[in-house]
């Protein structure tokens, strides 16, 4: 489904290096875990896989169900079923979330070739999977992130993610900040949405999340590239032991 | 022919300045004065064009015309010929009794088209180069009167000299005082104490004689304990390079709730230069939603004199300015008294070549304790071409008050129209969807259902075609 071959990724004002040769596959229906120290490139990973400006790839190759995924603008990206969880999601005061919604899914839909749906049917999925992340349906006539609990926002991705029904989703950090029940609520929605064709990035700094939701592969980020690949048991031991032991292996490598 | 166009002059020489063709004009149309018994309103004329004639159209020098051009716009206009005179020859008359003759039409009249508003609740009235045209949709409440100045002449004389022209400060604008000179005929609406008007009157300023200098003036007397919603438009028409000096004044008596909503959409060689003056009395409540989505050159002057104790003034505007339009919205709230309450509100959205500019002034005079004084002026920037220039001015000199301004000027937020193309929205939609969303904030505030829908539909059109 999604393949990145040696990724080199600069910030575009300062040229600064902040992926550095990353390699990443993932298959259809995996589900994999990316964990890694703050700073190591987490976010800037998820930003360009969605095609956020202020980035320049110098190198290397993003495919996407075959495709040029780099060659995509962002919406591009999104309507051919790539979606990112915001680590922070905008507020967006003025846009109601009905209508964002109704854009959204209908742009996607257009794209696929699937009809548009009728205003009652869009109601009634959102209803459904508002419901999916104990989402108040009441937000629906409310600007988009505007005044939601953190909580609330994090919920608000997965439910747009729902809405969407993307091939391939990116979730960065959506489990921090999150209380125990609000992270099951959220866990609980993803796993009702994992499927055979559906696949699934899980952007985290704690282990946490990898109880409620299991990764088919755990990666380890660090200074830009992924140093280290296991199963579930790898986040375990990230949580008991820290980064360092790997700092140390990896230098002991290089 | 009628004789607003005979009267008319080819202004092609360029050796006299602009104020001489108007101080001329003047006196062609006045005549000197012989016998020393005029009327209060003409020597109100003549006290008008002596201002005007003493300060003359702003100059580079002028500092409150710093950033909008008129004179030069003006001039050009005279030179191609503008008409001086066009107006004064539309019938008009009391609407409260009958219908009215049908006013004669000059070929170079110009309509617009019907627009949605014409539709909408209310009592509406048509006017042709801001006078009065026609009979008045329906029956006036009782006691409510709206008809032409010179109707008022013959049958409230009083009214007339008790406030027209008094809550205009000549010396404050040129425009105005010019307008106030050639002040011939206007619009009156006179709501008598304790009556609450349900329906919004509905100006529709939809007929002009083309390429004309038009100098209409509209008089609004809501006495005590009044209600009164004014809702002015000023449509597209295809009427040429038109030049609409126009004055409004504004009396709310004591406990008055008056609002006003002006929609402005001229077309792209209009110079419009719109004079508001608001006189408060105690209690009492004002609110402008003045509203610019057409126009060549468009200058608000919205000056507001809350003028007792407890007063409340809402100033709220919107703009949109595309291709080479130029929109100042220039305002001035002087608070004199204790007790008031003001907010003001203004919002443009600025693109292609076009420029916005915005200038409030807040003065707190040194009775005035216990003011309450917030201005805000936001403006998206879509276009490296355009320009905008904000100047927020604070003038205290109470000690007690509370007062605060804020002027932000920006191109559209970067990570909102990502968080929008991250979920399919195509950049075109996304980059529309938040600049409604920056006009919902305005338009949301205006009453009524059909006034906030058309303009939803408009904005719709004028920014789905805005790159
Ligand atoms: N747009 C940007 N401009 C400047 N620096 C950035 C930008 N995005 C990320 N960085 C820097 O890149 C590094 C990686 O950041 P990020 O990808 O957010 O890390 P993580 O998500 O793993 O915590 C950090 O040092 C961060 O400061
Ligand atoms: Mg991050």
């Amino acid at each position: 489904m999604l393949e990145i071959k040696n990724l080199h990724v600069s910030i575009e004002e300062d040229g600064t290096e902040i992926l550095k040769g990353l390699n990443l596959k993932v298959g259809s229906g995996e589900v994999h875990a990316i964990m890694g120290p703050n700073g190591s490139g987490k976010s800037t990973l998820a930003s360009v896989l969605a095609g956020k400006d202020g980035y320049e790839v110098t190198n290397g190759t993003v495919a996407f169900c075959g495709d040029d995924l780099l060659e995509l603008a962002a919406d591009e990206r999104a309507r051919e079923g790539l979606f990112l969880a915001f680590q922070y999601p905008i507020e967006l005061p003025g846009v109601s979330m009905s209508n964002f919604l109704k854009q959204a899914v209908q742009s996607v839909r257009e794209h696929q070739g699937k009809e548009a749906l009728t205003s009652g049917a869009l109601l009634q999925m959102m209803k459904e999977k508002a419901a999916l992340v104990h989402l108040d349906p009441a937000l629906k006539s409310r600007s988009v992130n505007e005044g939601f609990s953190g909580g609330e926002k994090k919920r608000n991705e997965i439910f747009q993610l729902a809405m969407l029904e993307p091939k391939f989703a990116i979730l960065d950090e959506t489990d921090s900040g999150l209380d125990i029940d609000a992270l099951r609520i959220v866990a609980d929605g993803v796993n009702h949405l994992r499927s055979p064709e559906r696949s699934f990035l899980l952007i985290t700094h704690y282990q946490r999340l990898l109880d409620y939701i299991v990764p088919d592969f755990v990666h380890v980020l660090m200074n830009g590239r992924i140093v280290m690949t296991g199963g579930k048991e790898l986040a375990l031991e990230l949580e008991e032991k820290g980064y360092d032991w790997i700092k140390d292996e990896t230098t002991q490598l290089a | 022919m009628p004789s607003g166009v005979e009267m008319s002059m080819e202004l092609k020489e360029q050796s006299r300045s602009g104020e001489d063709v108007f101080i001329e004009r003047f006196e062609d149309l006045i005549g000197p004065n012989t016998n020393g018994s005029e009327s209060e309103w003409t020597l109100n004329r003549r006290n008008a064009i002596q201002v005007f004639a003493q300060n003359g159209f702003p100059n580079k020098k002028s500092e409150s015309y710093k950033y909008t051009p008129v004179t030069k716009w003006l001039q050009s206009q005279l030179k191609n010929g503008m008409h001086t005179a066009a107006g004064s020859s539309v019938q008009s008359g009391n609407l409260k009794n009958e219908a009215l003759p049908t006013p004669l039409l000059d070929e170079s009249e110009v309509r617009g088209e019907p627009s949605s508003l014409e539709n909408m609740k209310g009592l509406h009235v048509h006017a042709t180069n801001g006078l009065i045209r026609g009979s008045l949709s329906e029956a006036l409440p009782t006691g409510l009167i709206i008809c032409s100045f010179k109707q008022a002449l013959v049958d409230h004389p009083k009214l007339l000299s008790e406030y027209l022209t008094k809550a205009v400060v000549l010396e404050r604008d040129p425009f105005a005082a010019l307008a106030s000179a050639f002040a011939e005929d206007g619009i009156l609406i006179f709501v008598p104490a304790g009556l609450e008007v349900e329906k919004a009157i509905v100006i529709h300023h939809d007929a002009l004689f083309s390429n004309s200098l038009i100098q209409a003036r509209l008089l609004v007397v809501a006495e005590e304990g009044t209600k009164v919603n004014v809702i002015e438009h000023f449509p597209f028409l295809d009427a040429g390079s038109s030049f609409e000096n126009r004055v409004a004044e504004v009396f709310a008596g004591k406990g008055a709730r008056v609002d006003h909503v002006l929609v402005m959409e001229r077309n792209d060689q209009t110079l419009f230069v719109n004079s508001l003056f608001v006189h408060q009395d105690a209690n009492s409540f004002f609110r402008t939603n003045t509203v610019t989505l057409g126009g060549g050159l468009v200058r608000h002057n919205l000056n507001f004199l809350p003028d007792a104790e407890e007063c409340e003034t809402h100033l709220h505007g919107l703009y949109v300015a595309k291709g080479t339009a130029h929109v100042d919205n220039h305002t001035l709230v002087d608070h004199a008294k204790p007790n008031c309450f003001s907010n003001e509100i203004f919002k443009g959205i600025v693109t292609n070549q076009a420029v916005g500019v915005f200038n409030g002034k807040v003065l707190v005079r040194q009775d005035a304790q216990k003011t309450n004084a917030y201005q805000s002026s936001k403006c998206i920037v879509l276009d490296r071409g355009a320009r905008t220039y904000a100047k927020p001015e604070l003038e205290i000199y109470a000690d007690d008050v509370k007062c605060s301004h804020g002027a932000t000027t920006g191109e559209l937020d970067e990570d909102a129209l990502f968080y929008l193309r991250a979920r399919g929205i195509h950049p075109d939609a996304a980059k529309l969807m938040l600049l409604e969303a920056f006009a919902k904030d305005i338009i949301g505030l205006i009453d009524f259902d059909e006034v906030r829908n058309y303009l939803y539909q408009r904005l719709h059109g004028l920014l789905t075609v805005t790159k």
